[in-house]
């Protein structure tokens, strides 16, 4: 064989040896969902949108965490849960290991962590991936995420530290940290729609009902203003916001209800088999003749106790259209204007046996924090009530108004967040160690 | 790439084993290579280890680089079937095994060889037109003197798995070789079989391969080699105690319970180009693939499972192409001073794939006793998972041997590893090494060597990429949430590994012959996981730190004491003393994914057993030996040789786990409770509700040992064969393995646990090694 037909495999040679240069170290990932330029459509940055409510999911299912925050801790609902006794009868810093986890507040602050990054996902996104509605309803829903996961954390742990950006780590103050939370409420009411529209482009309740829509970012806005004392703004929200003209819009939002990868996530959280109020309870709230004692609840008297009629089971109610009139109420109420505040209270309750026309400057609170008790059972929100008109010794007697003022409305901080945050205790219970 | 190997094993001259597998033939040979014989499952690797030292005991990132003829073998057992790939060669196909350690030999091959390399020099053809190779031999495995009391497995179901050992397993191998040489180039061709039944019941290994090495000589200048080494595996189980002891099962008959069969294609193939420009001048290429699809179905009948059937099937296919390209000059400046320099590039890549399925069903829905098909499941009941990881490595590399008047020999190298893994893709690996021959100089016979480099170790993909995950459904089950489960981490790179080598050999005469080695590597930048504080959002993100150090000592000897016409007698001895340590540690250690280094400190060995007494963790022994080695003799009388390698290793601490102090911390407030008859001991972990599980320790115990793991005695006919003309040479031989350990040790074998700690759940435990007997008989033709 001629020597000379080597010469041939020369530029087979370079072809091997320049492909090595090339691109041979940039993988395609065909298989695999990495951060790295996944986001490259409005699905898959919806998606991650929706990360953010699965996270809100699971920091209020959890353990029945909502309504261990709430109506279980005070007893007006039992979970059917070994845990219930010890929340019921305030010993959070037990060894149970479900109080424990009770403590933690992880998921909310996964829930600020999702929204953040969403933040920066839209903001990088070009415009060939998002429209300027997308890109507005998602920004939305991401503040709006980010406002409700700060201001649960306020009202169940008191001061909690910031995760955002400019003072990762450092504590905010409880009014501080609601204070933040409005600012993203007021950003993203600016931004979210009354309607949300779903994939075939149309307007869609079911989705509206789970997803951040106006009435659900002006109610969660005004709850903040009225926390931290701003009634007046609270009131002005409301009446800009919810007027003749909006009436047919107005949507209740709640949380959806699906498979999540952490199986310990109650799937029907209210079911009937684990949710119930004590007979006795319910004839404390609910007086004979109230229609509420039939419309919300199936007695059972020989079981000695009453479930939850759920009318939503798509759903779990966190922010009701029911509640804008009660919100009306205390918001005119506490910017004096307790004629009007007493107009939207009757409008809100029907089917109370009470006479609330004739209420004073003096039985108002206590009539407003007895219909929203009735009205909102299921929500989560009773102990948040209860602090907000300042009467938890009223209704946990546990409690005396000095171990209030020393913080015992508000749970204990689990080990991880007191070692990984540098933080301790509140007075309350530190002495309760 | 040329390879320069440290140590040369010569495979011919050695005995071989009973049990398939190149990690047998090396076992007790090498000066510094531990070969961990942990479990007498046949096909199973025994862990191999050549001055290699991770952060964790249970991975094989301790292994060598394992090479045949220089090119680049997938060698780690498949993580579907566990069968070893070194069993794909038998040793009458391998010409010799040279072991690299050096790392101015090391440094060559980058991230590829941060624990050194093992290259398998294949056979090839020898000048003659045609030679025709046979041999086989026969026999059976035995477990001698089983005291089923120290069985690691003797607590659970004891009777049962009585009847599960049974002796007399046949181990059997038959190979056939062509093979020839002359000016067109040379070929060998062959094929093997072996089978190895084990002494476990309905249970065994068998291999079948297929092999050919030829060089072609296409012009005299530009040549060809072309290797392939085609395997089929095959390995059937049954329980035998590779999975936790902790599945509830109850005792069934014999055991005979749990049907496994696991089924490898193991191919190595390539193809080298050389042109010889003139003498100094020389380009070579070669392509080459390593292939193994690996595949296990698995099945448990109804019987064990209250009426419901469990079954699985596992595919793997792992693939590794590399393309290699070099060009060689050779220039001589004076008479006295030459120069060997090469130039090449290299290009790796890996691509591992997964696919399994795995149903369930219950016998109320009309389920048979047994499931022998996977597939075609009702869907409720099937989970599938399909996942595949490609890897490319790109490399440039040059090395230079300079040589001073035969007397002086510097090496340098200089080697560039870019990984698809990492945003900065590129590392530096650059070694130099000096040889001084003081023969000349000195009219001493001694050889003093210096060297110091680099290699890596590269890091895990997952670390490098983050990763979102779905968090679940939303909206009527149509919409998926996702979030980001870690972040990626842009500044992942390699383990940088330092090696310091120091050594001199020294011909005390033609016959004897003595050096020693010593060498001392710092591993430096691990990656691990930081946790993060609960208000991050995500559990932790990754980051480097920390650094170990290894170093010890090796020796080797090599006596020709007697070599006269009718009488020899040649012995090898080999020890190797080695210590690692921790030199630093992340701060905020217990934060991070390296925890459970947490109770060392600065200077402690990086492989202690570490326990809490009382509230206080402590270090409890050291899973390492603290040296191993190997003493071979061969002894020929006239026609009549015999040889045999005894093996041992002192100073590794194995602890075991109590079957009966096993506690929820909860259920006895908190404190471990004492028993008299065990240590205080104790380690804990977590279940999966969360609950703290303390774990008493019985006894720590140390695992050293002496074991005759080989010996052969053989009758050579040659001489009596030479007037019949076909027959070149005629051998006989009886050979045993593993006939006698002396230990302490309360267990079978005192190298059974992996870990170093014998745990209750029996993970990481070997079943007991066998001893076999065969006689075989060798051709040439």
């Amino acid at each position: 064989m001629n020597d000379m037909k080597f010469w041939k495999l020369i530029p087979v040679m370079l072809l091997v040896v320049l492909s090595g240069c090339k691109d041979s170290l940039t993988i395609d990932l065909d298989n695999r969902t990495v951060a790295e330029g996944y986001y490259d459509s409005a699905q898959k940055i919806e998606q991650a949108v929706i990360g953010g409510y699965v996270d809100l999911r699971r920091a209020l299912l959890a353990n029945y965490g909502w309504l261990m925050y709430g109506e279980a801790r005070t007893g007006d609902l039992t979970v059917a849960v070994s845990y219930q006794q010890a929340v019921a009868s305030q010993q959070l810093m037990g060894a149970d290991r479900y109080v424990k986890q009770l403590t933690d507040w992880g998921y909310f602050y996964d829930v600020i962590k999702d929204a953040n990054d969403v933040l920066d996902i839209v903001n990088n996104a070009n415009s060939d991936v998002l429209n300027t509605s997308q890109r507005n309803l998602y920004k939305g829903e991401a503040l709006a995420l980010k406002s409700a996961a700060y201001f649960y954390l306020a009202r169940i742990w008191g001061s909690v530290p910031s995760a955002e950006k400019n003072n990762f780590g450092q504590l905010l103050t409880n009014q501080e940290a609601v204070t933040l939370a409005a600012t993203f409420a007021t950003e993203a009411k600016g931004l979210l729609p009354w309607m949300l529209i779903n994939d075939d482009g149309i307007e869609s309740a079911a989705l509206t009902a789970i997803r951040f829509n106006k009435t659900a970012i002006t109610s969660l806005l005004v709850h903040e203003q009225l926390w931290i004392g701003n009634a007046q703004n609270a009131y002005d929200a409301l009446s800009t916001t919810f007027t003749a003209a909006t009436t047919d819009s107005l949507s209740t939002f709640g949380l959806s209800l699906g498979v999540d990868r952490r199986t310990e996530i109650p799937q029907t959280p209210l079911s009937e088999s684990a949710v119930s109020m004590p007979l006795a309870r319910l004839n404390a709230i609910y007086p004979s003749g109230d229609s509420r004692r039939t419309s919300m609840f199936n007695i059972l008297t020989d079981q000695n106790k009453a479930t939850l009629k759920n009318s939503n089971t798509d759903g779990l109610e966190l922010l009701p259209v029911r509640e804008v009139n009660l919100l009306f109420a205390e918001a005119a109420w506490r910017s004096n204007r307790l004629d009007e505040a007493k107009t939207y209270l009757v409008r809100a309750a029907a089917g109370a046996t009470e006479d609330y026309t004739s209420l004073t400057e003096a039985t108002f609170a206590d009539a407003l924090l007895m219909e929203r008790r009735r009205m909102l059972v299921g929500t989560g929100q009773r102990v948040f009530d209860l602090i907000r008109f300042g009467k938890v010794s009223t209704y946990i007697p546990a409690f005396t108004e000095g171990d209030v003022q020393q913080g015992a409305a508000y749970w204990p901080l689990s080990a991880g967040s007191l070692t990984g945050n540098s933080l301790s205790q509140n007075s309350y219970w530190s002495s309760k160690n | 790439m040329n390879v320069y190997a440290q140590d040369t094993l010569k495979v011919d001259s050695v005995v071989s084993s009973n049990r398939g597998g190149v990690d047998n033939i090396l076992l007790g040979n090498v000066a510094g290579l531990r070969v961990k014989s942990w479990s007498g499952t046949p096909s199973v690797q025994s862990t191999l280890n050549l001055r290699g030292l991770s952060l964790d005991p249970t991975d094989r990132s301790t292994m060598p680089l394992i090479l045949v003829d220089g090119v680049p073998m997938i060698a780690s057992p498949s993580d579907v079937t566990g069968i070893n790939p070194l069993n794909y060669y038998s040793a009458d196909q391998i010409e010799r095994i040279e072991v690299i350690k050096q790392i101015d030999l090391l440094s060559a091959y980058g991230v590829q060889a941060p624990n050194g390399a093992i290259n398998i020099i294949m056979k090839e053809g020898k000048q003659g037109a045609i030679h025709v190779n046979g041999n086989a031999f026969a026999g059976a495995n035995f477990l001698p003197n089983m005291d089923h009391g120290k069985d690691a497995f003797y607590d659970f179901n004891t009777m049962a798995r009585r009847d599960v050992y049974g002796n007399g397993g046949v181990v059997n191998e038959q190979n056939v070789m062509v093979d020839g040489a002359g000016d067109f180039g040379s070929y060998l061709f062959g094929l093997s079989n072996y089978q190895d039944k084990g002494y476990i019941k309905d249970s065994g290994f068998s291999r079948q391969s297929l092999f050919l090495n030829a060089k072609y000589n296409i012009t005299k200048k530009f040549s060809a080699h072309f290797y392939n080494n085609l395997s089929l595996a095959n390995r059937n189980g049954r329980y035998a105690g590779e999975f936790s002891r902790e599945l509830l099962l109850p005792v069934v008959n014999d055991e005979g319970f749990v049907m496994d069969k696991n089924r490898n294609v193991g191919l190595l193939s390539f193809m080298g180009l050389t042109y010889q420009f003139n003498p100094a001048f020389k380009a070579v290429s070669t392509a080459s693939l390593s292939y193994e699809a690996a595949s296990r179905d698995m099945y448990l009948p109804s019987t064990v499972l209250d009426g419901d059937i469990y079954a699985s099937s596992v595919s793997a296919k792992r693939q590794l192409i590399s393309l290699k390209t070099y060009v060689n000059y050779i220039h001589k400046f004076s008479d006295a001073l030459k120069m060997d320099m090469s130039i090449g590039n290299e290009i790796r890549t890996n691509d591992d794939r997964i696919t399994s399925v795995n149903g369930s069903r219950s016998l109320e829905n009309g389920g048979s006793n047994y499931v022998k098909v996977v597939t075609g499941y009702n869907a409720t009941q099937t989970n599938a998972y399909s996942d595949h990881e490609i890897e490319k490595i790109v490399s440039f590399y040059g090395t230079w041997k300079w040589n001073y008047k035969e007397d002086l020999d510097v090496n340098m190298v200089l080697r560039t590893d870019g990984s698809s893994f990492y945003q900065n893709k590129w590392a530096l690996y650059p070694a130099v090494g000096v040889h001084y021959n003081l023969k000349n100089t000195l009219n001493f016979p001694v050889k003093v060597n210096v060297a110091y480099g680099k290699t890596g170790i590269l890091s895990r993909p997952e670390v490098y990429r983050g990763q979102i995950g779905g968090y679940g459904d939303y909206y009527g089950g149509n919409e998926l949430g996702v979030g980001i489960l870690y972040p990626a981490f842009q500044d992942a790179k390699s383990v940088g590994v330092y090696q310091f080598d120091a050594g001199l050999s020294f011909a005390v005469n033609p016959a004897l012959n003595f050096s020693v080695n010593y060498f001392n590597k710092i591993y430096k930048d691990f990656t691990y996981q930081r946790y993060l504080p609960n208000i991050s959002g995500i559990d932790y993100e990754y980051e480097t730190g920390g650094s170990l150090g290894l170093a010890g000592v090796e020796f080797n000897l090599d006596g020709n004491w007697i070599h006269t016409r009718n009488f020899s007698w040649a012995t090898n001895v080999n020890l190797a003393v080695y210590k690692n340590k921790v030199r630093e540690l992340p701060n905020d250690i217990g934060n991070t994914s390296l925890a459970y280094l947490s109770a060392l400190t600065k200077g402690d060995a990086v492989t202690s057993l570490v326990a809490y007494e009382g509230t206080q963790q402590k270090v409890i022994g050291n899973s390492e030996a603290k040296g191993f080695g190997g003493v071979s003799n061969t002894l020929r009388y006239k026609n009549i040789s015999a040889s045999m390698t005894v093996s041992y290793a002192w100073g590794a601490d194995v602890a075991a786990e109590s079957f009966t102090s096993t506690y929820y911390a909860d259920q006895v407030n908190n404190v471990f409770p004492l028993k008299s008859a065990e240590t205080p001991y104790y380690t804990t972990s977590t279940d999966a509700t969360g609950r703290t599980i303390y774990q008493g320790i019985s006894n720590i115990e140390k695992g050293s040992f002496i074991r005759l793991n080989k010996a052969a005695i053989t009758y050579h006919f040659g001489t009596l064969l030479k007037k019949a003309a076909s027959i070149n040479d005629m051998q006989l031989f009886v050979r045993g393995d593993n006939l006698i350990t002396l230990s302490k040790y309360s267990g079978i074998n005192p190298e059974e646990n992996i870990t170093g700690v014998r745990r209750r759940d029996l993970i990481y435990t070997g079943t007991p090694l066998p001893s076999s007997i065969v006689l075989g008989l060798k051709l040439v033709l």
